[in-house]
């Protein structure tokens, strides 16, 4: 190739003292200022809302969330004054069902899990001197997606159709459910959890590969050491609720008996899949706030962190023990005693990790010369609040206790317990913390202590008496009780208190909304931190950082004097934007060195438009209305295609660019060192778990069933599985090939490659539905269950072949060429998790039957 | 790759060099926990439903695999000790952005994380020491 020697970087690295001290000329710093600020320049006007900077949608998903949470907090004061006292009727058994079930639906899915989304994308890019995250129309998407979904499954309360089966949604109350509501549920909500999947990919790629010069994994800001741990927990809790979102809707719609005991179904399953889920996003929700917590703790300390490592330990170790937990919201279902065994052990377990972190934190506190702020007194509410809920989540798992206050409010106690310790105090202090950051302007600190003792008093009167009532017998999700029970005044405390938190938040929403435009402008460090993001410029400024730094120690505010004044004057690397691209540094995974510059999308409508019709190919399935659904789904994946077509991976008009400090990077990657690829095997391996969960109920149902597969039942025709498998192995083969071709130069080989391996997938995909023709989905779980592996792996040709198609274009048309070959390496990715995909599924239906 | 273009400083020694870390490798110890939990759950899941008589002889083996399990992550905490070399060099935070303290702060997270996937062992292994039936 004539261009090989410019495909690496080349200058010195790491950048002398000498080279950083040398000052940059007014001029210059004009002239590249000048040029920064016209390539990030925000839309105005009604173009806002095609922004796609992180600061930007990260404010909007934050403030989206927040508002959902207010609205289920309204439910929950509805709720507390339906209950405040014996034989009310304010509201009806129903309204007061639809009313449980959508707090919980969207404090969990509209408001913890986006936050912290929200909040990673709007905070991580400064943690990490970065100009923005490496997709940032994936965020808007994903936070458009957010939007369309939460007004959906919130708006069918104005309807009172709204999911009436509590908010995990249990099976067969859920799936015999009259009306739309548990379809209201599936639909609305999977299209969030898909959008949750897009923030993960984000986020992970976002922390690895988009960290400045330097800054290698010992010394990153621990927020970005929870948000990697975090990320991969979405990757792998949030498939198997996909998964089983996945055969409920074809159970409601279709009447595929997956959950129907009367046809070899088992509701089980679907426990298994929601909790599976449900615990690790607990663990989701309670991370990346504690996070917050050890940000916040080393300035308020005024020292580095004690224990670094042992905190990370403790966010990857969490990470995985929360894992081994999910059975412990089964306790009472009838599970072998030896395998509850194994879930109370685990739940033990995990204390160890988690305290870890809190008692770091305390060292930090007691070693440190603490400078006591707002941000802290809610973080020191929220250790106390959290320890309370975690001693008594110790109790919870132990399997006999758990037996005696099962579905009481003992459990309402302990949950609200972890989530206001663990979640919603944090994020508070964080808004706190971060309001300069992200708003330029300070809240009030006479408000802010209002607000924290108002609710944090009306917390602990709230909950504190609702462990003794749960004590006392009273069943969780009743919507009124009898006098003689005795719990009233227990009740009638609880919602006095609810409404002392209502009171709270309403001091804090007027501290946060109010106009501040007469405050004067705030310090650039208001807490003296050390961390990257409080070098933001005041006024604000849309590039992010004005240069990206060499980054040499873990706070490099406290320990290195000179480095804020260096990046304003754009004497680190990026200070311009020579041909009016938005760009950020690419940097290797372990060590931070640079590797690329990588131009990143701007504002553009496409987005929303995508989003909308994702949003029709949900919504409208939830009323049956299925040929708009196909064709909204069509005209979204359309807009997909041309978003990416036009945007990315695009050959660069200059394949080198000056980075700065003598470095010269090239702007195209392809393969591993490209963040599409990255983003491509994290989607994957999430999408790899989704179907194991498919195929692990493939073996549940064997397990727990005598009758799976049924007598006599009829199988997958065996020779056209086979027929299946092979087309699409060789399909697979030929994608592969394509790639060796292309990159060797035999450009017509190639293209002919990518023209008989979409024919290949397509037969492969006529042969596996052809395989399954004989077969009654209604009639049993078996036959189900092998359809709905069909549907799976043709869903996942259909995309296979779009994307070798799409290659196909890109080599006809000079898009794609034996350089610029990411769309290649990409889609092969693809079709590696493809094929295994193909084989698995076909061991499972052709093989697995005779082996059973 | 052209690694000769790579820039890469002088004071980078060999052993310390990026290629030879993945993060990959903190997490193996909690992987190994990973695999001692789901084969305890899942073959006592099964025993339990298809032939509980073969409970005594499951037990027996899965102590065995426990045994296993703490061996290789005693086996991965002592490499990763080594990596961390704390007794040679005497820091305890690795605070500082040259590629020896990034290569001793990945051994150091490895050993904790050894140490907690051992506890969780451990812990996983008393359900199938203590109860002697699946009811």
């Amino acid at each position: 190739m004539s261009d090989t020697d410019q495909t690496g970087p080349s200058g010195p690295y790491p950048p002398t003292e000498a080279m950083l001290a040398e000052p940059v000329s007014p001029e210059e710093q004009e002239r590249t200022a000048t040029e920064l600020r016209a390539a990030w320049e925000a839309p105005r006007g009604w173009r806002y809302f095609t922004a796609v900077n992180n600061s930007e949608v990260g404010l909007w998903y934050a403030l989206t969330a927040f508002g959902f949470m207010l609205l289920a907090g309204v439910l929950a004061l509805v709720m507390r004054l339906q209950l405040a006292v014996p034989d009310n009727d304010l509201i009806s058994a129903d309204r007061f069902n639809q009313f449980f079930t959508m707090h919980g639906s969207a404090m969990m899915f509209l408001f913890a899990v986006p936050m912290f989304e929200a909040i990673a994308i709007l905070i991580l890019p400064a943690f990490l001197g970065s100009r923005d995250m490496p997709f940032p129309r994936l965020s808007a998407f994903g936070f458009w997606c957010f939007v369309i979904g939460g007004v959906f499954v919130m708006g069918s309360l104005l309807f009172n159709s709204a999911p009436t089966a509590g908010w995990f949604m249990y099976p067969p109350l859920a799936t015999q459910d009259e009306g739309p509501g548990s379809d209201i549920w599936l639909l609305g909500l999977s299209f969030i959890e898909i959008a949750s999947i897009a923030a993960a990919v984000e986020l992970i790629v976002g922390a690895l590969k988009c960290r400045p010069p330097g800054m290698r994994v010992n010394i990153m800001p621990l927020y970005a050491w929870y948000v990697l741990v975090v990320g991969g927990m979405i990757l792998f809790a949030f498939p198997p609720l996909i998964a089983g979102d996945f055969l409920f809707e074809l159970e409601r719609s279709f009447d595929w008996p997956f959950f129907d005991p009367t046809r070899g179904g088992d509701p089980m399953l679907w426990q298994h899949l929601f909790w599976i889920f449900g615990h690790p996003e607990v663990y989701i929700v309670f991370l990346p706030s504690i996070a917050i917590a050890a940000m916040v703790v080393p300035t308020v300390a005024r020292r580095p962190i004690v224990g670094y490592s042992w905190i990370v330990l403790s966010a990857v170790g969490t990470g995985f023990l929360s894992f081994g937990l999910w059975v412990h919201h089964m306790f009472t279902t009838g599970l072998p005693n030896i395998s509850l065994g194994f879930f109370s052990a685990a739940s033990e377990a995990v204390v160890i990790p988690t305290g870890i972190q809190l008692f770091a934190f305390a060292a930090t506190l007691i070693v440190g010369r603490v400078k006591m702020s707002l941000p802290m007194l809610w973080i020191a509410g929220a250790l106390a609040i959290f320890t309370a809920g975690g001693l008594t989540g110790v109790m919870l798992a132990i399997a006999p206790f758990n037996w005696q206050v099962h579905d009481t409010y003992f459990i309402v106690a302990h949950l609200h317990y972890t989530l206001f310790g663990g979640m919603v105090f944090p994020v508070i202090a964080g808004v706190y913390y971060f309001f300069p950051f992200i708003r330029k302007k300070m809240l009030s600190e006479r408000l802010g202590r209002w607000a924290f003792w108002l609710i944090f008093t009306g917390f602990n009167v709230t909950f504190l008496p609702m462990h003794l009532t749960g004590l006392l017998g009273m069943p969780r999700r009743i919507f009124t009780y009898p006098d003689s029970a005795g719990w009233g005044w227990l009740n009638l405390v609880s919602t006095l208190g609810a409404f002392v938190i209502a009171a709270g938040f309403a001091v804090f929403v007027w501290d946060l909304l109010r106009p501040k435009g007469n405050q004067k402008q705030v310090p650039r460090n208001p807490w003296d931190a050390g961390t990257l993001e409080w070098s933001h410029d005041v006024p604000e400024e849309y590039w992010g950082a004005r240069s990206i730094p060499h980054i040499t120690s873990r706070y490099p505010l406290w320990d290195d004097p000179k480095l804020v004044e260096r990046m304003d004057a754009g004497r680190y690397y990026l200070p311009d934007s020579p041909h009016g691209h938005r760009e950020t540094m690419v940097t290797s995974v372990i060590d931070a060195s640079p590797e690329l510059v990588q131009r990143v999308t701007g504002p553009t409508w496409i987005t929303l438009w995508a989003a909308a019709f994702t949003g029709g190919a949900f919504i409208f399935p939830t009323f049956h209305m299925y040929p708009p659904a196909i064709v909204s789904g069509a005209f979204a994946v359309v807009c997909i295609l041309y978003w990416l077509w036009t945007s990315t991976a695009r050959p660069p008009e200059h394949d080198m660019r000056e980075a700065g400090l003598g470095l010269r990077l090239p702007t195209y990657a392809s393969g591993p060192k490209a963040v599409g690829w990255w983003a491509v095997w994290i989607t994957m391996l999430g999408d790899a778990t989704a179907f194991a969960s498919v195929v692990f109920g493939f073996f549940f149902y064997w397990t727990a069933r005598p009758d799976f597969p049924p007598e006599g039942a009829l199988h997958a025709t065996p020779g056209l599985v086979a027929l299946a498998a092979g087309a699409l192995v060789a399909s697979w083969a030929l994608t592969l090939g394509a790639r060796h071709w292309n990159g060797a130069g035999r450009a017509g080989v190639a293209r002919a490659a990518l023209i008989a391996a979409p024919l290949l997938a397509a037969g492969g995909c006529a042969a596996l539905i052809l395989s399954v023709q004989a077969l009654e989905p209604t009639q049993h779980v078996y036959p189900a269950v092998i359809c709905a592996l069909t549907v799976w792996v043709v869903a996942h040709g259909a995309v296979g072949i779009i994307m070798q198609l799409y290659c196909l274009a890109g080599s006809l048309t000079g898009k794609l060429t034996r350089r610029y070959d990411a769309d290649l390496w990409n889609i092969t990715l693809f079709w590696h998790f493809l094929c295994l995909t193909v084989l698995v599924a076909a061991a499972v239906m052709g093989l697995a039957p005779r082996v059973l | 790759m052209q690694d000769e273009r790579q820039p890469r400083p002088d004071e980078e020694r060999h052993e310390f060099r990026e290629e030879a870390e993945s993060l990959w490798r903190i997490t193996l110890a909690p992987v190994a926990w990973v695999a001692h939990f789901v084969t305890s759950y899942g073959i006592v899941a099964l025993v339990c439903a298809k032939a509980p008589g073969l409970l005594g002889m499951t037990r027996g083996g899965l102590g065995l695999a426990t045994l296993l399990a703490l061996a290789v992550i005693a086996w991965l905490g002592w490499r990763a000790w080594r990596q961390w070399d704390y007794r040679t060099t005497g820091d305890y935070t690795n605070a500082r952005g040259e590629a020896e303290d990034r290569h001793q702060f990945l051994g150091h997270a490895a050993v904790l994380l050894a140490l907690i996937s051992a506890i969780g062992v451990v812990y996983g292994a008393l359900p199938v020491l203590l109860l002697e039936t699946c009811r």
